[in-house]
Formats: C-alpha cells, sequence, structure tokens
C-alpha cells in the first residue's frame, strides 16, 4: 500500500520525525518498507501490511497508530475513537439483502449536490499515493477509505430508483460493465448489487460500481453505499473476475462490519463539505456483529515466549501507548482489544504485540544446550554411504524433476502439459540425462558419462526412495548392457544393500531403495563430517565445444606439465580444458597425446576459427623442438 | 590438467549442503526427519493452522493429485512437523530438509519443484532467542565464520509470534559480507499447530524455521540460476 507522509502527519500535527525514522521504525516494528519515494512536497512509503493486520491496518489510520504507539506519539485525533451511531432516518431507502454474504449494509441519499473537481488538498493526497482524481464525489469516497480503510460506493439516485437496493446472488451468465469499462461475467457464487424495482445489476458487491450508475458531472443526488462483506466470497470472485480492487482487497482481509458506521460518517461529511447537498434519508441493515473478546496473559508467559525479562511497567507502558483497555492481577494482565482489531484473540497475539512494540532487537542470542541425537536418519545414513561407493566409481549425482509428461498418477493441475504426471521411476529421466551429457564429454574431461539418482517416485499406491545408476561412452547411442564400469557398480552396491536386484536396462539400473534398505540394521553414528573446500561457481557458455587432439614426440626427460603449459600458451582464451588421453615411451623419446576443447561465451566457433588456432599451437610446439605426430 | 584415465564422481550441491546442515544440527542433537512428497491436505494445511480458504491452497498454487483433491505434492517441509510431533513426545528437536513444490512460473530464483529445510525445537521452555541462537550457530558454521541474525516481525499461519529472519555475515573476504541479507521467516510454533498434533501448548512451547537450500546454494555457491540444479546437467554438478 502507498502511505504518505504528509497524509500520515495529519495525525500528529505535523511533528512526525523524519521520512527515513519512519520507515525505519515501521520495518523493524511493523511491516516491511518496500520503497521509499520523494515526490514534489512530500515522501511516499510503499508498505506491504501483513495479511493478519490488513483489516486495520490497510489505511493512513493504520499505520499512524502504529506509529503512535512505536514512536510513543500521541495522535491528535482518532477516528476510531469516537463513537459513531448511524441514526436512521426518512424517507427510507429499500434494502433487501438476499444472500449470506452481506454482514453489514448503510445506505444514506444525498441530494442537491454539485459534481465538480475536488479541492487541491484532496486531489493531492490523493495523486501523492497514486491515485488519479475524478471528482470530488468520487474522491471523498476514495480518501475515505484510503484514509480509514473502509470502502463506500456512490451510485446516481436516478438509476436506483424510488424502491431501492435488493443485494443478491447473481444470475449465471449475468454481465455488468464496471468502472473500468470492462464487463465482467457472473456466476451464482458472486454477489451483486441490483435495482430492486428492475432487478438491474448496478455493482459488484464489494468489488467494483458498474459504469452505467456511477456519479458523472450533471448528478444530483446520490445514494451512497457503505457496507460490509463476506471476505471468502470477495475473494473468490474477484479471483475468479481477475479483478482485485482496493475495496476487495480490504474485504478480503476481514476489515470488521463495525467499521460501517465510522466510514460512512466520514464519507458523508467529506461529501457535504466538497459537493455540498443535504441528507434525505439513511437506513442500515446488520446482519453480523464481531465484539473482541478480552485476551489474558500472565507476564511469565510474556518473557517466556519472547525470551527476554520484561516488568509489569514495561509491559503496562507498552499497553498504554496502545490505549487499549488492560487490568492486571497480580502479573497476570487482561487486555480487551478495541472493536476493529480482530485479529487480537489469542495470548500469543499479545505477546507478538508486546515483542515488536518493545522490539524484537532485544532478543538475546541463545544457543540450546547441545543434547545426543536421540535417532539416526536410515535412509540418509544409507543414502550417504551408497553417495561415496559411486563417486569414488566415477559416478556423479543428478536431481532431476519430479514430474514427467506421461506415467502413472496424474496431477490435477499441472503447470506445463509436458508435466502432468508424477514420476514412477528414475530410469525415464537418467537415461535423457546421459543423452543431454554425453555431447558434452569433452568438455567435462570424460571417457564417458556416468550418472545416479536417489530420489522419490511414486506410483498410484506408494512412494519411496529409488536409486538408478546409468553409464554412457559413446555419442552415437548404443548402450552396453554389460558396461563393466556399471556391472562394477552393482556388484558394489550389493555389497552394500545385500543382493537386491537392480533391474537393468539400456545402459540404466534402478533398485527400490526404501526396500533395499529396511533390511539393514540400523546405524548408530553417522560419518564424521569434513567441511567440503569452498566451491564457486562459475557459469557456463551455452555454446557448443569443438575437440581437436594433438599427439607428439618430446625429449624423454619432457614432461606432461611443461609441454602443456606450451599448448595452452599458444591456445589463448577459446581454449577451455586440456586433458592427457594417452603417454608412452619408445626409442629415448616420450609420446603425448592431447585433447583441447575449445568453446566461446559468445558464439558458436567456426571450424576455421579452430583450426587456426590449432595452426598457432603446432607452430608453438615445433618451436620447442617437438615433432607433432 | 585432467587425466581422462582416473575419472572422478561430483556429489550434487544440494546433496552437499544436506550432509553439511546433517552434521551442524546434529551437533546440537537435531534429528533428521522426513515425511511424504505427496502429502494429504490435512497435513499439509490444517493441521499447521491455515484456514480452510487461505489462498495458498488455491489450485494456482499447489499441485493436486487428478485422483484425490485431498491429496497434494506438499507445499512446505512444514507436515514433518506435525507428523514428527503426533509420533514422538517433547524435548523434540528436528530438522527436515526435503523436496517440495510450488504451482507457479519458474524463473532464476523459483522452481515448480525445489528444496526447504524446516527446523522445529519444542519443549517447556524454547524461547525465540533460543531461535536466534541455533540460526546464528548455523549460520555461523554454514558460512564459516561470524554471522549475525536479527528479526522483524512478520506473519506465516503456523507461528505466532512470526519472525522474518535476516543474516549479515562477518568473514573477510566472502562477498555476502558486511550486508543483511533477508533469509528465511521462523517464528514460534502457533497453539493451534501444537494441541492438533497432540501437544499440550499449556505445557510446551518452541520454534520453527524454514528456509530455502536453494537460496542457501544461492548464496554459498554463487548459482546464478537455480532451475540448473534439477535438469541434471554435468556442467554444474560437475563443479562441486
Amino acid at each position: 500500500m502507498n502511505v504518505s507522509y504528509n497524509w500520515l502527519n495529519k495525525y500528529f500535527d505535523g511533528t512526525l520525525p523524519s521520512p527515513e525514522a519512519i520507515a525505519e521504525a515501521l520495518t523493524f516494528h511493523s511491516w516491511e518498507v518496500e520503497e521509499v519515494r520523494d515526490i514534489e512536497g512530500d515522501t511516499v512509503f510503499d508498505i506491504n501490511i501483513l495479511p493478519d493486520k490488513s483489516m486495520w491496518a490497510l489505511s493512513h489510520r493504520g499505520v499512524a497508530k502504529d506509529l503512535s504507539v512505536i514512536l510513543d506519539l500521541p495522535m491528535v485525533n482518532d477516528p476510531l475513537l469516537e463513537p459513531v451511531i448511524l441514526t436512521e432516518s426518512e424517507p427510507e431507502i429499500g434494502i433487501v439483502l438476499d444472500t449470506p454474504h452481506c454482514r453489514r449494509f448503510a445506505a444514506v441519499r444525498v441530494t442537491g449536490i454539485k459534481v465538480g473537481p475536488s479541492p487541491k488538498w484532496l486531489q493531492d493526497a490523493l495523486e501523492a499515493i497514486g491515485q488519479r482524481s475524478i471528482n470530488n464525489i468520487v474522491d471523498a469516497s476514495n480518501y475515505v477509505m484510503y484514509d480509514l480503510g473502509q470502502p463506500s460506493h456512490a451510485f446516481d439516485a436516478k438509476r436506483v430508483g424510488d424502491a431501492g437496493l435488493l443485494v443478491r446472488a447473481a444470475k449465471a451468465g449475468e454481465s455488468l460493465v464496471g468502472l473500468d469499462e470492462q464487463e465482467y461475467t457472473f456466476e451464482t457464487a458472486d454477489t451483486v448489487i441490483a435495482r430492486a424495482d428492475t432487478d438491474e445489476v448496478l455493482s459488484i458487491a464489494g468489488i467494483k460500481g458498474g459504469l452505467h450508475s456511477g456519479v458523472e458531472d450533471s448528478t444530483t443526488d446520490i445514494i451512497l453505499e457503505v457496507a460490509n462483506w463476506d471476505p471468502v466470497a470477495i475473494r473468490k470472485t474477484a479471483q475468479r473476475l481477475k479483478l482485485r480492487s482496493d475495496a476487495s482487497r480490504r474485504y478480503e482481509n476481514g476489515i470488521v462490519p463495525e467499521m460501517v458506521p465510522v466510514g460512512l460518517h466520514a464519507a458523508l461529511a467529506l461529501i457535504l463539505e466538497v459537493a455540498g447537498g443535504e441528507v434525505a434519508g439513511l437506513s442500515e441493515v446488520v446482519t453480523t456483529t464481531t465484539s473482541p473478546r478480552p485476551v489474558t496473559v500472565p507476564l511469565s508467559k510474556v518473557n517466556s515466549v519472547l525470551g527476554i525479562s520484561l516488568t509489569t511497567d514495561d509491559v503496562d507502558s507498552i499497553l498504554q501507548r496502545f490505549g487499549y483497555a488492560h487490568e492486571w492481577a497480580e502479573d497476570v494482565v487482561t487486555v480487551t482489544p478495541p472493536f476493529e482489531r480482530s485479529d487480537l484473540a489469542i495470548p500469543e497475539d499479545l505477546i507478538e504485540e508486546i515483542g515488536r512494540v518493545h522490539g524484537l532487537s532485544h532478543v538475546p542470542s541463545i544457543v540450546p544446550e547441545p543434547v545426543p541425537l536421540t535417532e539416526f536418519n536410515k535412509q540418509f545414513f544409507y543414502a550417504e554411504i551408497i553417495r561415496k561407493e559411486l563417486t569414488e566409481r566415477g559416478f556423479s549425482e543428478v536431481f532431476t524433476s519430479s514430474f514427467r509428461s506421461k506415467d502413472v498418477v496424474q496431477l490435477a493441475n499441472a503447470f506445463a502439459s509436458d508435466k502432468g504426471y508424477l514420476r514412477s521411476n528414475l530410469r525415464s529421466n537418467l537415461t535423457e540425462a546421459l543423452e543431454r551429457n554425453i555431447s558434452h564429454r569433452d568438455l567435462l574431461g570424460l571417457q564417458r558419462i556416468a550418472i545416479f539418482e536417489i530420489g522419490t517416485v511414486f506410483s498410484k499406491e506408494e512412494e519411496h526412495l529409488s536409486l538408478a545408476l546409468g553409464v554412457r561412452t559413446n555419442v552415437t547411442y548404443k548402450p552396453k548392457q554389460d558396461d563393466p564400469v556399471l556391472t562394477d557398480a552393482i556388484a558394489a552396491l550389493s555389497d552394500v544393500l545385500g543382493n537386491e536386484t537392480f533391474e537393468v536396462k539400456d545402459g540404466v539400473a534402478e533398485v527400490n531403495l526404501t526396500e533395499a534398505i529396511s533390511d539393514l540394521p540400523e546405524p548408530t553414528a553417522y560419518a564424521p563430517y569434513e567441511k567440503d573446500a569452498d566451491v564457486s561457481y562459475r557459469p557456463f557458455s551455452p555454446y557448443p565445444a569443438v575437440a581437436r587432439d594433438i599427439a607428439l614426440w618430446v625429449h624423454e626427460g619432457t614432461g606432461a606439465d611443461e609441454v602443456v603449459t606450451v599448448l595452452n600458451g599458444a591456445a589463448g582464451d577459446l581454449r577451455v580444458r586440456t586433458t592427457l588421453f594417452d603417454e608412452f615411451e619408445k626409442d629415448g623419446r616420450k609420446s603425448y597425446a592431447f585433447r583441447l576443447v575449445f568453446q566461446s561465451g559468445e558464439r558458436t566457433l567456426t571450424d576455421d576459427e579452430v583450426n587456426a588456432v590449432m595452426e598457432a599451437v603446432y607452430a608453438a610446439a615445433l618451436e620447442c623442438g617437438w615433432e607433432v605426430r | 590438467m585432467a587425466d581422462m584415465k582416473t575419472p572422478e564422481g561430483h556429489t550434487h550441491p544440494i546433496s552437499r549442503m544436506i550432509t553439511e546442515i546433517n552434521a551442524i544440527f546434529a551437533e546440537l542433537g537435531f534429528v533428521f526427519a522426513e515425511g511424504p512428497e505427496r502429502e494429504l491436505v490435512s497435513y499439509n494445511f490444517d493441521m499447521l493452522n491455515v484456514p480452510k480458504d487461505h489462498p495458498s491452497r488455491d489450485m494456482q498454487d499447489t499441485f493436486y493429485l487428478a485422483d484425490d483433491p485431498e491429496i497434494v505434492m506438499r507445499t512446505h517441509t512444514s507436515p514433518v512437523q506435525a507428523r514428527y510431533m503426533e509420533s514422538h513426545t517433547p524435548p523434540i528437536r528436528v530438522i527436515v530438509p526435503g523436496k517440495v513444490f510450488r504451482n507457479e512460473a519458474t524463473d532464476a530464483t523459483h522452481e515448480a519443484q525445489f528444496y526447504q529445510l524446516e527446523g522445529l525445537m519444542v519443549d517447556k521452555d524454547v524461547t525465540l532467542a533460543h531461535l536466534k541462537g541455533t540460526l546464528e550457530f548455523f549460520f555461523s558454521r554454514f558460512f564459516g565464520g561470524d554471522v549475525d541474525v536479527r528479526f522483524r516481525p512478520s506473519f506465516f499461519p503456523f507461528v505466532e509470534p512470526g519472525v522474518e529472519v535476516d543474516m549479515k555475515v562477518h568473514i573477510p573476504g566472502n562477498k555476502l559480507s558486511g550486508r543483511w541479507i533477508e533469509i528465511m521467516g521462523a517464528g514460534m510454533v502457533h497453539p493451534n499447530v501444537l494441541r492438533d498434533a497432540g501437544v499440550d501448548p499449556g505445557v510446551y512451547q518452541g520454534f520453527a524455521f524454514g528456509m530455502g537450500i536453494d537460496r542457501l546454494a544461492v548464496l554459498k555457491y554463487g548459482i546464478d540460476d537455480i532451475r540448473i540444479l534439477y535438469n541434471g546437467d554435468l556442467r554444474v554438478v560437475n563443479q562441486f
């Protein structure tokens, strides 16, 4: 929510500290300030009001109230402290509530208004928080919503007719063009406000007014509606219509019905002030009332949850700043929350208020006394042994998606069509991973791709941990059933797991690990942990790598490192890897064979480009007196 | 220079981190707990004090199974809190590293499936101060130096009070050093969560926290796109 510094300051007669101090106070005591923006003559805060406090805090008054408590700075006026009792007056405005979703509904008729531009202060206030000024009536209604949190809506009285308003479920397929000039089509779960006489839909209850029934320049009489709606019903309709309005947000968050008279009183006063006119009838229907119940908490509980040591005086002083009625019985305090705060229901709610106002920075840091482990995770224990066994044999661990395009267990709402099912095995993903990795074999400096995964797979009835491992040696795909690297690894795993039967197919083996582990002895300790060396991840190039081999004769005493230094120096920046793949001695000379891999971070390398680099490499070798074979 | 004849395998960075996380928390006696990835709605939401009409239950955030509207892919590791408390009596100290699922658009910092680390400690006298101490202990070990933690007010249905946790690393030469980094949500376990799992909130209280292990990977290793952790690409894994 956008909050204006000047607007807040109206509650403090201009005595607020600097905007920076406000942002700091809110961040550490209330909720996150996403952004502080300086605009001409004002500062605007973009505040993330927490969901559990939104029923009272999505308003300048709410934010001002919290600041008043945090900063111990009294508000010069608080509209919620003055009791407002609506007095019904003639002529009656017909209100029929044919819906369970309306909790309170008030309407007031104002005649003889003059629609026109708003006074400058009102335009400035709305524009500061990013709202367009429309006319004095609409602006007055909006101002009160941003000020107090209570939405309202003005109908042109001639569009309502003399019979008044009918609040009812929408009919399936019924539609309305909203004030935003978009057409909305309803289902029966939606609630609308209609003319009582013609049944014509005038507005989407609690969400958006209708274009046709809105205030125009020629409007002289209005009916101002101030109501309260069921949060869930509003959320569902707003969501389905993709129409989250400032009003719907406040109802969704559960603003209390008792705000209706407060909002009506304020909106009416402002309309009379900026547009003239006089009241000609006020009616109200109340179906739901809320009243916060007293909450009791012992001081010892406050301290034991927060981990701090407050005294009764400390807590009392915080409650004084809130101004909420409270009573002590020895060290136990009972607080009666004000009507707007239905969020204060249990002792922990109160503890949170005390803690955040006092300051969470006062919470000390206490490391719990170490205790011996009471249990060892068996699956993790054996998975770790398997990881060690397999990585020692050259297998790398991969994690793949739990979703497949087609399998046994289907999702109701897949994000993408190729992710509509849960995997029933790891084999399919692993085969694809082998396929994807084999082309990077040279880049990775590997002779073969050997990978494994330990992950959960799903059948209709159950889920279990599975282990799959696979090997691929050739780019042209001809999987070897009896690749010795794979068969040796399986044999080694059988030693760990007991004689489990791996299902081996197309170079991939898989076993139900949960089942295999269930027969193994319970662990009594984890392997000692040695901290790994720090790794800094380097992004890799998306472009293909190109490999070139070079074999050469050198003098007997020339080491491979020396040769590599020369080759790499000549190969330049495009070279990303050099691998020695063959060496032997003959007749007092030594033969080395290297594979050089080239890759660019910016483009696909051409053959000509790489050939030119290799020419330079050959030349450098010749210069050293080596013979390129 | 690598030698082709000696292939070396690599452990996935998420596994590496889980191993380290477990080793650090084991020092304090936190048990490595686990639970199903395909979870009942009652454990994923109801028992965690998430109201029936809460937005997080919507289809746009949660994967539901086609055959049964009461089963979801768990959206967090928190259901294991409830499961563990049901089958154990306090004192309880557990961590739950595990895979979770969210039905949302993916980008460099969001995946539809990722890893989360849950922590739970329940006893008669567990306070927010123990949460702070535990997290400072963990981060200091994990990042290899002095790390401070601070709390800001926040809200999650399963805790009260709820806090947002920031950390600040003080390690010379570490690129994370010297600034506050938002790292996770936490709080004191909501009494409804304790009660529903069979733990008397009149006797016991505790803290819970939840953070993204992927996010730790971003911070610890400088991984710039978490999606690369889940596509089986050895150009990533073999750097670890």
